[in-house]
């Protein structure tokens, strides 16, 4: 976690499915390649939403931790 | 996927939220998706229709407490305005069934300037449904 900086925040706490990954590809079409988003999300859905849009989309899922019931992703987009 | 064809059937509030919250979730991450509007889902795509769609039957009576569900969730309450987010995403086209048109009263004269017309189904099916990568009916 220490290596990764971080380009941008998107807060999606408090909300479900779609809205979550609605943001996130909202939030990662505006940074450039290299760039790195942080994800803050409350929807247990994104465990499996995220990892699985990274994969679909090309970018990296640099880490992910989970604390007090809510989750933190750090994906690089890498195209 | 690369596209998604979607009919809908279903106009109660509660029932026609799921597949906007599929193809908005699609069509935010660059899938193209075409969606028809068939029987009484064809009045969503007017204002007044819109407005009035409602939960029925058994559920009714849990209406607010969805409407507050749904807004906690981040969408917007009114289905005219989800429609309108999705048409943002530049990715949904929004077609009424032209037999659900002339039966349930959608015309030229109050269609939303989202929608991309009133569309036989016969099309519809050839030209979206069996050429898209994936097809749901609701």
């Amino acid at each position: 976690m220490e290596n990764i900086k971080i380009t941008t925040t998107l807060d999606t706490s408090g909300k479900c499915c779609p809205m979550p990954m609605v943001e996130a590809n909202r939030a990662i079409k505006a940074l450039a390649v290299g760039d790195v988003l942080e994800i803050v999300a409350t929807d247990i859905a994104t465990r499996t939403d995220i990892p699985s849009w990274c994969n679909r989309l090309g970018y990296t899922l640099l880490s992910l931790s989970e604390q007090d019931d809510v989750l933190r992703y750090y994906v690089r987009k890498d195209s | 996927m690369k596209s998604l064809a979607i009919v809908v059937r279903d106009d109660s509030y509660d029932k026609i939220l799921t597949p906007l919250a599929f193809a908005y979730l699609t069509a935010a991450e660059g899938v193209q998706v075409d969606m028809l509007f068939v029987n009484w889902a064809v009045k969503a795509l007017t204002a007044d229709g819109a407005a009035s769609l409602c939960i029925d039957g058994r559920h009714a009576v849990d209406e607010a407490k969805v409407r507050e569900g749904v807004a906690k969730a981040g969408l917007p309450t009114d289905i005219y305005e989800v429609i309108k987010a999705l048409k943002s995403t530049g990715n949904v086209n929004f077609y009424a069934c032209s037999l659900a048109a002339a039966i349930f009263g959608v015309s030229q004269d109050n269609i939303i300037s989202e929608a991309s017309g009133i569309v036989g189904a016969a099309w519809f099916l050839n030209e979206k449904a069996a050429k898209a990568d994936h097809y749901q009916y609701f």
